[in-house]
């Protein structure tokens, strides 16, 4: 399932400047669209468009949120595994496993090591297997 | 084409590399109730393809690239994925087994499998993106290492835009020319044994990379995810899981099995070899590992990374340790690490690449094949890898494998292979049970697939090494038991927290030295569970997490008895197909050095009393006295017609 762009776009060219996979195209001030099969459903052109333009996965149209107030994760030291699932599906690779302190450690846990780059898409808290992940 | 259970994305695709089509492959529910995935499912398809004449570099084979259900759910150790084929090493159904990250991507593109079949004509990768199947020329991969491939590939596909999230796998140089033992590389693991590279490199099938934006779902997320807590929290707290493993990887067995006579030296000639302290895993540990690495979703992270050249690579497992250390008289671990660097690049499997190497060794000795080649002798090697994977001068001989060496020159007896398959580092002769399952294992010479009873037999418990008692039903029960878990798409290391962990930490507390005294004598009782598994229609919880997980990931009831009896149906299947193509008792063999020759000349007992097991697997497997599966066991596990 992905993102859609419906008529309402203007072709300010904001969501595919900053789409994290690359996924939308289109020429300045014309109708943008989104590759079906790039779109990971993270919800940063939703966020940024301004024109109301995009639909979501459910067919909801996504509503624009300033950048100050995207949720980070937050990640329970108690309950994260480091099996890296978050990891392998930001889209913005923003977390990263903590080094092991020494040979054999295995208490080592999911870090958001670039929290300038987050852009609260929630992905890494939907795919956690343990719920260690929330958004706040 | 969907599936009403969890964890399944519903889609097999059928890829026919000669014309270029992708086709849907029928797979239906109850085929997902019976054979589950991963490897048994792989079983399956071949079993409907294969009569038992076919020759595995031809159009008639198939590669079956099967993901389990619990693969992407997020179950602890589930990301590994299974090929299955022909194998060019042993002529007969076999599988391998990998932990990179080809099939989580695979799932996430839509697809439960992929069944690849027939040559291209030209040198080709495929590149699949959910639906869309794109083949391209590979000219200016071909020949490059498997590393070198897959950044290729990275690159090429980050240029397209976005990071690379993408499952890739390849073969290097000695898969594209047919090395019997090629392997398949996914990011750093290996989907090593039987050859599978082999049959890529027949394909003219460089690499695969996958990527999709389908999500995994667990028919249940909610009890899932509460049990998926409290698994992470036991492994990481299990003796084993929890801390051998992540401290010194599987390498750390060496010390274990030079201990109990069990590390095979100078070509399974002796059990022991004086200088492995100087290629053990603590050694690796101490001195050159860098950090530790696990599998995508493992919370054991056994892998080792270790530098050669400055470069940070994949350390060694045990197997390789202990066949290219004490195997051919080599005590420098530096060279030792170059290895097996040097053969995951070009592709090959070290198990297989090292017993070859032991035996030309040997032969070489015994004026047999004069090749040059002497225990100890370990300048070169390097060399020789590289002219096996380019099949160049004598290279071109040893890339055929100890068996068709020993056919060809002689030297049958100490040729150390169970049907065409090299074996591991677990010398047998002081652990009978890993000798039988050796001996009988569906893709020969494997410790994992021939029911690694070497855990009871010194490695976990401590029973009596040297009697047969017991261990026809108990190496039944461990295939059976790591079947399944295969199948289902996790980590076969998860089985260890099936030992509960007093007596793994406390050896020799009463409980643990009661139950070394008292496995022996559960013959009959094993037997009894072997032959009516689901007569325990219950979970096991408290060890054994694996049923309540699959329950709540798929959706489908399972107990413990059920999950046994799934594993059973997959081996006997596996069996079945292989005697289609001639396999019987007469191929459950182990070289005469291991069934002949004391392991220590003034004790008789230490050598594999294989006739005396094998009739008692047989029977306790519901097979004929000549290793056939019979058609009331065929009926029973819901496989007539299968032979």
């Amino acid at each position: 399932m992905s993102y859609r762009i419906t008529d309402q776009c203007k072709g300010c060219t904001l969501c595919s400047k900053n789409c994290p996979v690359m996924a939308i195209t289109g020429q300045t001030k014309q109708p943008h669209t989104i590759d079906p099969d790039r779109c990971v459903s993270c919800g940063l052109c939703g966020k940024l468009c301004a024109f109301g333009a995009i639909v979501d996965d459910r067919g909801v149209p996504a509503v624009k949120i300033p950048k100050s107030q995207w949720k980070k994760p937050e990640i329970d030291p108690a309950l994260c595994a480091a099996c890296s699932v978050c990891v392998e599906n930001c889209p913005k690779e923003c977390l990263s496993i903590s080094n092991p302190r020494y040979h054999g450690d295995i208490t080592m846990i999911a870090l958001l090591r670039t929290p300038e780059d987050c852009i609260g898409c929630g992905i890494c808290a939907d795919r956690c297997p343990v719920g260690a992940i929330t958004l706040i | 084409m969907s599936s009403k259970y969890g964890g399944y994305m519903g889609k097999v695709a059928q890829v026919d590399l000669a014309t270029g089509t992708v086709s849907p492959y029928p797979w239906t529910d109850r085929d997902r109730e019976l054979f589950i995935g991963g490897k048994i499912m792989a079983a399956k398809i071949l079993s409907d393809h294969l009569t038992g004449k076919e020759e595995p570099f031809s159009d008639r084979n198939l590669l079956v690239i099967a993901t389990g259900p619990l693969t992407g759910t997020g179950a602890p150790s589930s990301s590994r994925f299974n090929i299955s084929t022909l194998s060019p090493q042993t002529g007969l159904l076999a599988s391998s087994n990998c932990g990179g990250n080809f099939g989580y991507y695979l799932k996430k593109a839509g697809y439960d499998a992929l069944i690849l079949r027939g040559q291209a004509r030209e040198h080709t990768w495929l590149e699949i993106t959910n639906d869309k199947f794109v083949f391209h020329n590979a000219d200016e991969l071909w020949g490059k290492s498997t590393s070198a491939t897959q950044q290729a590939l990275s690159d090429l596909l980050t240029q397209r835009g976005g990071p690379d999230k993408s499952g890739k796998l390849c073969i290097g140089p000695a898969g594209e020319n047919r090395v019997l033992y090629a392997s398949i590389v996914s990011n750093e693991r290996i989907s090593g044994r039987t050859g599978m590279g082999a049959i890529m490199g027949w394909m003219n099938l460089k690499a695969i990379t996958v990527t999709g934006n389908h999500v995994v779902r667990a028919y249940d997320a909610e009890k899932m995810m509460a049990w998926n807590r409290k698994w992470f929290r036991y492994l990481r707290s299990h003796p084993l899981t929890g801390e051998q493993l992540p401290r010194i990887g599987t390498a750390g067995l060496v010390s274990q099995m030079q201990m109990r006579r069990i590390l095979a030296t100078e070509n399974f000639r002796y059990g022991q070899n004086e200088s492995f302290e100087k290629v053990n895993g603590e050694r690796l540990a101490e001195e050159f590992n860098v950090v530790n690495k696990g599998c995508l979703t493992c919370p054991i992270r056994c892998a080792r990374t270790v530098a050669v050249d400055g470069q940070e690579v994949k350390g060694p497992e045990l197997e390789t340790l202990g066949l290219l250390g004490g195997g051919i008289r080599n005590d420098n671990m530096e060279l030792l690490l170059r290895w097996n660097y040097e053969l995951d690049e070009l592709g090959m499997d070290s198990i297989s690449a090292a017993g070859t190497l032991a035996w030309a060794m040997e032969a070489n000795e015994k004026g047999i094949w004069n090749c040059g080649l002497n225990f100890g002798q370990v300048d070169g090697i390097s060399q020789l890898w590289e002219n096996i994977a380019h099949r160049r001068g004598i290279g071109d001989e040893l890339a055929d494998g100890s068996r068709r060496l020993s056919e060809k020159y002689g030297g049958k007896e100490f040729a150390i292979h169970s049907k065409g398959l090299e074996l591991s580092a677990y010398e047998p002769r002081h652990a009978v049970g890993m000798g039988l399952g050796y001996a009988v294992s569906n893709r020969g010479g494997c410790h994992l697939n021939g029911g690694y009873l070497v855990i009871l037999e010194g490695l976990g418990l401590n029973i009596d090494a040297q009697t047969p008692k017991a261990k026809a039903d108990l190496t039944v029960m461990f295939q059976n038991l790591m079947e399944m878990i295969s199948a289902t798409g996790q980590c076969l290391f998860t089985s260890y927290a099936f030992f509960p962990a007093p007596l793994m930490s406390r050896p020799n507390a009463w409980y643990t030295r009661a139950a070394n005294k008292l496995l022996p004598h559960t013959g009959m009782v094993i037997r009894l569970l072997n032959r009516c598994p689901r007569a325990v229609h219950m979970h096991l919880s408290p060890v054994f997490h694996h049923t309540r997980g699959f329950q709540y990931a798929t959706g489908m009831p399972m107990t413990f008895g059920d999950y046994m009896n799934v594993g059973s149906r997959g081996y006997t299947l596996e069996r079945s197909v292989n005697c289609r193509f001639g396999v019987s008792a007469k191929d459950d063999t182990l070289p005469k050095r291991l069934t002949d020759e004391p392991q220590q000349p003034n004790n008789p007992k230490t050598r594999v009393p294989l006739k005396k097991m094998t009739p008692v697997y047989y029977a306790a497997r519901g097979w004929d006295s000549n290793g056939i599966p019979t058609p009331q066991t065929l009926k029973k596990l819901g496989l007539k017609g299968a032979d």
